[in-house]
This record gives structure tokens, C-alpha cells and sequence, in this order.
């Protein structure tokens, strides 16, 4: 079951990777123009992701945290034990991380809902830049944490 | 209430009071998993390692909840701050890279 579990807050995780870098890149490098594949990715509607993003990162850390029972006996004792304390540190960061972005969804559903000339633009893009931020560590942190024994010949 | 005011306060109050709960350990519940069980506040360990960071979200969750309620008249005529909601939760996990540096530098 924890397998499983694993593997879908894997994928989840991929199609919120997927959704916020969009959207960042829709704020932060803007583009009208959709010649090229880059200037495409940066001319999408940043506004049509914010509510599957909110979803996503609800979903994804709900899944977290059903599974970190299994980490913490488990895989830290493990890390604990090989002294692997980067790799302990980077998860620890990780939930702190992901816990401040928690707390910053309601405000980045705001600033997304209303129109940027009201003053809120630096706030979307510093929220959504930071929220990118905290989704890509998560990913990249509990990718190697999950492979750490086949990447690093444990 | 008015959204524009309250959620940029909450996402500051939010992020200081989980640190606050992480370095105090304001835990509202421990759970224990190796036997599965739950306890209320901050317990120390069982069987095995006790998890607090479902506590630590629930104390930060019922902190920044109460302050922005609190905070919601107190703002009155005030331009919303949009500047709280991420400069102090963007400090906040620097503060955290600062704290947790041990991990990285045995």
C-alpha cells in the first residue's frame, strides 16, 4: 500500500511541478508571442492553473502525509543509522517548507483571483515564484530520498 | 471579513507561529507510529520515534486562524499588506535553512 501511495504522490507531484512552473514562468517571464516552444510554455493563461494547483498541493501533501509514518520508521532510522545527515537535513527542510506553503495558499488564491492592476502583481509573482520554489525541492528531495540507495550504491 | 486584508496576515502569522511551534515544540498532538496511536500535545517518545508535525500544523493552522480574526478589525481602512504574506514566510524558511545548517555541515 505504501508503495502505491508513493508512486501516486509521485505522479501528483509531477503534474503540480508541471502546473505551477507553468504559471510561474506565465508571471515572471511573460510572453505574448507563441513562436517556439519556450515562448509557448511562458504565453500560457497564468490564472486558468491556480485552483488545480491549490488541489494538487492540497492532494500531494495529504499524501505526504499519510506516507511519512512509513518514512520516519523506516527510511530515517535508515539515513540515521548510514549517516546520510544531508539527506536526513534535506527531508527535514522539505516539511518545513512545504508546511510555510500551506500557509500561503488562501493568499495565493487571492492575489490570483483578482485583476493584477490592483496593486497585488509584485505579491503574485514573489507567492507564485515561492511556491514554485517550495514544490521543486519537495519533488527533487523526496525523488533521491526514495531512490537514495540505488543513486548513491547504498 | 475582508480576504484582501486577512490572508496576507495569515500567511505571515501562519509561517511564524509553525516556526515557533517547530523550535518549541508547541505540538497541539503527538502521534506515535510505530503503535499507532495519537496523544494530545507534545509527548515524548513511546514506542519508537513520536511525530510532531501534524501537531505543529494544527497549532499554526488554529494560531494564524484566531490572529487573522483578531487582526480583522484592527486593519480597518488600512491598504491590504501584500508585502506580509510573502516577505515573512519567505524570511521564516530562511530561518529554517539557518536552524536545520547542523545536517549539513558534520
Amino acid at each position: 500500500m505504501a508503495t502505491f501511495l508513493v508512486i501516486l504522490h509521485g505522479l501528483l507531484a509531477v503534474v503540480l511541478l508541471g502546473g505551477i512552473t507553468h504559471q510561474a514562468m506565465s508571471i515572471a517571464l511573460p510572453s505574448r508571442n507563441k513562436s517556439g516552444i519556450f515562448r509557448s510554455f511562458r504565453a500560457v493563461s497564468g490564472t486558468v492553473y491556480t485552483n488545480a494547483n491549490i488541489a494538487l498541493f492540497l492532494a500531494v501533501t495529504i499524501l505526504g502525509s499519510i506516507i511519512y509514518p512509513t518514512y520516519r520508521i523506516a527510511v530515517r532510522t535508515y539515513l540515521e543509522n548510514a549517516r546520510l545527515y544531508g539527506a536526513t537535513g534535506s527531508f527535514e527542510l522539505k516539511e518545513q517548507f512545504v508546511a510555510v506553503g500551506l500557509g500561503m495558499l488562501p493568499l495565493y488564491w487571492l492575489l490570483w483571483r483578482r485583476p493584477p492592476e490592483d496593486g497585488g502583481k509584485p505579491a503574485r509573482i514573489a507567492v507564485t515564484l515561492i511556491l514554485c520554489f517550495i514544490v521543486w525541492y519537495g519533488f527533487l528531495v523526496g525523488h533521491v530520498l526514495n531512490n537514495i540507495r540505488g543513486l548513491f550504491g547504498l | 471579513m475582508n480576504m484582501e486584508k486577512v490572508f496576507p496576515i495569515f500567511a505571515a502569522a501562519f509561517a511564524v507561529i509553525y516556526i515557533l511551534a517547530v523550535e518549541f515544540n508547541w505540538a497541539l498532538f503527538t502521534y506515535h507510529p510505530k503503535i499507532g496511536e495519537w496523544g494530545w500535545l507534545a509527548q515524548p517518545a513511546r514506542t519508537g520515534p513520536p511525530m510532531y508535525w501534524y501537531g505543529w500544523l494544527a497549532t499554526s493552522l488554529l494560531g494564524a486562524s484566531s490572529l487573522s480574526l483578531i487582526a480583522c478589525p484592527l486593519v480597518g481602512r488600512r491598504p491590504a499588506q501584500y508585502w506580509l504574506g510573502w516577505l515573512v514566510p519567505l524570511v521564516v524558511m530562511l530561518t529554517f535553512c539557518y536552524l536545520f545548517r547542523d545536517f549539513f555541515l558534520r
